[in-house]
């Protein structure tokens, strides 16, 4: 239940997000004189104030926070968990100077920098991408680092040190399978964190641009009309919570299994 | 311990460089011509330059940084493009209602983060347990961009108990407080049972508990106390999530605070005015957490013996 | 190495998990007892939370989307700001309700075809500081507008007056350059005290007129506080840009009006709660789309003509503006005295469109990208949203830039963009015309935002103004409209209704034919107040 609950949802989550293409859907078709009609038989989740239906913005803007999520968090991972062994493993000034970097970088909080880079960067999915990527790859990176600092003088990496394996191979080899593990279960609460942190950009008008669909604006738009057609507002937010909490359910599961001390990260809320 | 407070208030005014340097670069990192972007396309080259000279965009980068930083140092920050006013008075206009309504959701948040968080530790393992952690896991999966509207509609339309949105009068935290610190008690709330649940494995909660002592004394004197340490400097480390989310959530409510002024000022494509507000809301999280190190170092003597290790 | 201690923390979470060895414990806390203090800590914030009633201040509250950019009547162009000085301020002319021009402060004669005598009514009004409004007011404020350093976005028709003299106390006489029958429907700005002129007084920050109402405070830029001079009646304009905040305020009143800039849906929703009155009225604001004749794209007649025949208005009116609107060919509707009943408008037509789009040079594989500035006010944008999709059913790429409305409004003014939506309001003199499609009136000078430029038009223009004849001088608006309408500067849209939505707490308040809120001079609170406002006793000055 623990497991399956919140995998069954990401999984349908992911399938509709990759496979909206062929879904056949009609996102952005607008239909006046289907203008906030409520649920129907044909159409189970209504339509919104431009008389589109609102199940296939749901998918249209699934579509948008799993592309978006997905990048934040891989470029999180890569660069983070890059950056942070690098510095843990070749230690001295190199290291010194990266922990001053995420120092500042932690020093703002995560959702402002974000909300403070996409109003500068403009409006669009590109440069929310950009904007959460930034703020991002300083967790996984403080995490990478920490780990490493307390693997480096293992035995095996020691042995490998001592056969002249080179940096590069110790780093690959030796050091990053064995962080993986906390490494995946602050990715899986990253991908909450980042689904969030798209939608609350979108709500604010800095990420997707009409007409393209984003449970966010979805969910500011649908406020307009919360009187008199609530399912505007309802469904999105519905949706945008049931996959956030079943990426955190995810990653409580995997932090359990994985055995890895909870991390007291920020999380864009 | 004096080692310890000279590295570490350096370390912060260190940060608070680099912020300041963050801060400053961010008027470059708009795509294309800054000048431009602030006053639309197709503007008179008259007014663009007048603008760039200005700003001061028309000299070196280092000579800008270095006036930036001037200015910072008499507290000037430059004035609106949008009104024209000087950024320091818009910024002390907004200032307290943010950092009222933080102070308000602090106290929501612990009151409900303590007792849950608490409840959970001691109660391990039983309904009350899943419960108070199931709460915590909703709690963090609600955007405050969704419960804000909810919350209005309940409290402000059905119950007419809040105004719906503003500052006036008493009441009107009321929802903001509790649409951002549900969500920082949903996170607090999980620290504080792992973090009981630590102290409760300790040996001294043993020997407390050995001595006879009841188990609510035991947890209220001897656990709660010790857990609190920890808590304390997450706390710290939750503001920037407020502060953060304090963005959102007043552009919900119309709060006049910080994070509406800033929201509204990217609208107004008035960047010097977002630039000062990430300054200020960035600074108040580095001095916080500051204090809140020092707080937890001068109540925890093992504190001096810990420093200067990788 | 040695790193600093907020980097050892942050670094620090580094330790293995412990299993922790709590199940001993546990055992033994297994008699514990849920506190009853920690519930109370729960619920004793839920708890304190409940009663809230503020004391009445009769204060009387009215929801703005938008607030006035400007309260100095020499520099207001935007709809807020010039339905607010109407109160701040009294003017000579006035239009009413109607579309000729009426006495208010003065009435006048012509005494040539270049020279008008205004004479002020008695008793004239005292200005909010005390002292009487005179023909020397009147001259100073006319003269501050026509001065070019003032920089006044009126100048531009008054500057066909060469002289004005102040024979006496109170007559005024105006030169003109030319004669223009429509004079005196030009001089409609708020009368300024002349002393304050000549001293640079900061009438945006602190108006100073001789209106019904008179200015209290404004705190900051979401409110204005005025107070009526005839029996010390507080009236507080609120910003509240999201209609949602607006709709739910007026049900809990907290605000007791608010007029226009709601979805139609919301009207529905609200004129059905038994508190709250709805009065409707047919408007004659013209909604329209603008383009930047400089612009590669837009500037093009044939693309213009193709965005004319995508829209499909009727449709938009029938089911989005939920049939308060009417479809508009020109900037006037047909019941005022240059309207044009029978000019044959654009009929939605996609294939028209893709026709004339085909005709300028595009098609599939080159679709011309217009960007389209426009309000962050919700229903503006879901306009904007379906124009959007109209156009790109026709083969025209459309990217939607929203902004706060004092920025949008300011890109207009200055004629940043490329193709925008606006509203003419409260519009009466076909003076229009030229502020706003003569050639001569580029801003600063004039509306004419979009730069357009048209040798036919500006002759009509000026002919029109110079015919003392009003029949023919309807024939010259007539045909320069059809021009126009040919021409398309504008696209145009629709002319919406107004509305207004009233507590029933308060009574008397009139909605005006053109959405002004004059009716605030009649409004009075259903049932007299209990107790008497406290500031009622420090009036009239």
């Amino acid at each position: 239940m623990r497991l399956w609950l919140p995998l069954s949802i990401i999984a349908v989550w992911a399938f509709l997000a990759i496979f909206h293409p062929i879904l056949s859907l009609t996102p952005d078709a607008i239909d006046l004189t289907n203008i906030l009609s409520p649920p129907s038989l044909e159409h189970w989740l209504g339509h919104d104030e431009l008389g589109r239906p609102v199940a296939d913005r749901l998918i249209s803007g699934a579509h948008t926070s799993f592309f978006v999520s997905l990048c934040v968090v891989a470029l999180g991972v890569g660069l983070g968990s890059l950056l942070g062994v690098s510095s843990a493993y070749l230690s001295g000034w190199v290291d010194v100077g990266f922990v001053r970097i995420v120092d500042v970088m932690l020093a703002f909080p995560g959702l402002l920098l974000a909300i403070a880079l996409a109003g500068a960067l403009g409006p669009g999915i590109g440069n929310v991408i950009l904007a959460l990527g930034i703020v991002g790859w300083v967790g996984y990176a403080r995490l990478a680092r920490g780990q490493v600092l307390a693997l480096k003088h293992a035995d095996h990496v020691l042995a490998a040190q001592a056969i002249g394996a080179p940096p590069w191979r110790i780093i690959l080899r030796h050091l990053l399978p064995l962080i993986m593990a906390p490494l995946i279960v602050e990715a899986s609460f990253g991908v909450a964190g980042a689904i969030i942190a798209e939608a609350g950009l979108s709500f604010l008008g800095l990420g997707v641009q009409p007409p393209a669909a984003s449970w966010g604006s979805m969910i500011r738009d649908g406020t307009r009309y919360m009187l008199v057609a609530p399912h505007l507002v309802i469904f999105p937010g519905l949706t945008l919570m049931a996959v956030v909490l079943a990426a955190n359910m995810l990653g409580d599961w995997l932090r359990d299994r994985l055995d890895v001390k909870e991390q007291t990260s920020r999380r864009p809320s | 311990m004096t080692h310890f407070l000279v590295t570490r208030i350096l370390s912060a005014v260190f940060a608070l460089l680099g912020v300041i340097c963050l801060v400053f670069l961010l008027i470059h990192l708009i795509p294309g011509d800054p000048v431009e972007v602030m006053l639309g396309e197709s503007a008179q080259p008259i007014d663009k330059e007048t603008l760039r000279h200005a700003l001061g965009l028309d000299l070196p980068l280092h000579q800008q940084w270095w006036i930036y930083f001037k200015g910072l140092l008499h507290l000037d920050l430059g004035t609106s493009l949008f009104s024209g006013r000087a950024i320091v008075d818009l910024l002390i206009e907004r200032i307290p209602a943010t950092l009222y309504l933080s102070l308000i959701s602090l106290i929501v948040a612990i009151g409900l983060a303590l007792p849950l968080g608490l409840v959970a530790a001691v109660r391990q393992h039983t309904p009350l347990d899943y419960g108070a952690m199931g709460f915590a896991l909703f709690g963090m999966s609600i955007p405050n961009f969704w419960m804000g509207p909810l919350l209005i509609l309940v409290g402000a339309l059905w119950l007419g108990w809040f105004p719906v949105s503003g500052r006036e009068g008493w009441n009107s935290v009321v929802l903001p407080a509790l649409t951002l610190g549900t969500a920082m008690a949903a996170i607090l709330a999980r620290m504080i049972r792992s973090s009981v649940l630590e102290v409760l494995g300790e040996d001294f909660m043993r020997t407390a508990c050995a001595k006879g002592l009841s188990s609510t004394r035991a947890v209220l004197y001897h656990a709660l106390p010790n857990a609190l340490l920890p808590i304390l400097t997450l706390l710290g480390l939750q503001l920037g999530g407020l502060l953060g989310g304090a963005v959102i959530t007043e552009t919900v409510f119309a709060w006049p605070g910080l994070g509406l002024l800033m929201i509204e000022a990217i609208q107004q494509r008035d960047y010097p005015v977002v630039q000062a507000a990430v300054l200020c809301i960035s600074m108040t999280y580095i001095v916080v957490n500051l204090l809140t190190d020092l707080l937890y170092a001068w109540l925890d003597p093992r504190i001096q013996f810990t420093t200067g290790e990788g | 190495m040695r790193i600093s201690f907020h980097a050892y923390r942050h670094l620090s979470d580094i330790r293995p998990a412990k299993r922790s060895p709590i199940g001993s414990v546990q055992k033994r806390l297994h008699g514990f007892q849920l506190n009853w203090h920690m519930w109370l800590m729960v619920f004793g914030l839920i708890s304190i939370v409940g009663c809230t009633e503020s004391l009445p201040d009769y204060t009387l509250r009215f929801g703005l989307a938008n607030s006035p950019t400007n309260l100095d009547p020499r520099h207001a162009t935007d709809a807020t700001s010039a339905r607010i000085n109407r109160l701040l301020y009294s003017r000579l002319v006035d239009f009413g309700e109607g579309t000729v021009p009426i006495p208010a402060l003065a009435t006048w004669r012509e005494l040539s075809p270049i020279h008008y005598q205004f004479t002020l009514q008695e008793p004239a009004p005292l200005f909010h500081n005390g002292a009487r409004l005179s023909a020397n007011d009147v001259k100073a404020t006319y003269a501050s507008i026509l001065n070019p350093a003032t920089a006044s976005p009126h100048r531009g028709i008054l500057q066909i007056i060469t002289r004005i003299d102040t024979p006496t106390e109170n007559t005024v006489d105006f030169f003109l350059k030319q004669p223009d029958s429509l004079f005196p429907g030009y001089l409609v700005i708020g009368i300024l005290p002349a002393n304050l002129i000549a001293r640079g007084h900061p009438f945006q920050k602190h108006p100073i007129g001789s209106g019904p109402f008179q200015f209290l405070e404004r705190p900051d830029d979401t409110r204005l506080v005025i107070e009526r001079r005839a029996d010390g009646q507080r009236v507080e304009f609120l910003r509240i840009p999201d209609p949602t905040v607006r709709t739910l305020k007026l049900l809990a009143n907290e605000i007791h009006l608010l007029q226009n800039d709601l979805p139609p849906e919301l009207v529905t929703y609200l004129s059905a709660h038994k508190g709250i009155a709805l009065q409707q009225r047919q408007g004659a604001n013209f909604a329209y789309l603008g383009f930047n004749q400089l612009d590669p794209v837009v500037g093009q007649e044939l693309v213009r003509k193709a965005i004319a025949h995508a829209i499909d208005r009727e449709h938009i009116i029938q089911f989005v503006l939920r049939g308060r609107a009417r479809v508009a060919q020109t900037l006037f509707p047909p019941e005022h005295w240059v309207g044009h009943a029978s000019l044959p408008g654009y009929t939605y037509d996609p294939e028209e469109a893709k026709r004339l789009l085909k005709k300028a040079g595009y098609d599939h594989a080159h679709r011309p990208t217009i960007t389209y500035k426009t309000s962050t006010d919700p229903f503006r944008l879901r306009l904007a949203t379906i124009i959007q999709y109209q156009l790109d059913q026709i083969g025209i790429d459309v990217s939607i830039q929203s902004h706060d409305w004092g920025t949008f409004y300011g890109d207009i003014k200055s004629g940043r963009f490329q193709m925008y939506s606006l509203a003419w309001v409260g519009v009466k003199s076909p003076d229009i015309f030229r502020y706003a499609f003569h050639s001569d009136a580029i801003p600063p000078v004039g509306a004419n935002r979009g730069h357009f430029a048209d040798v036919v038009a500006d002759r009509l223009i000026t002919q029109a103004e110079r015919t003392l004849d009003r029949q023919e001088q309807q024939t010259l608006y007539r045909t320069l409209q059809a021009r126009l309408l040919d021409t398309l500067p504008y696209v145009p849209l629709w002319f919406e209704d107004h509305y207004a939505l009233a507590s029933t707490s308060i009574t008397g308040y009139q909605l005006s034919a053109d959405g002004n809120y004059d009716g605030l001079s009649q409004v009075r609170w259903m049932g007299p107040p209990s107790v008497p406002p406290k500031h009622i006793a420090r009036l009239d000055p």
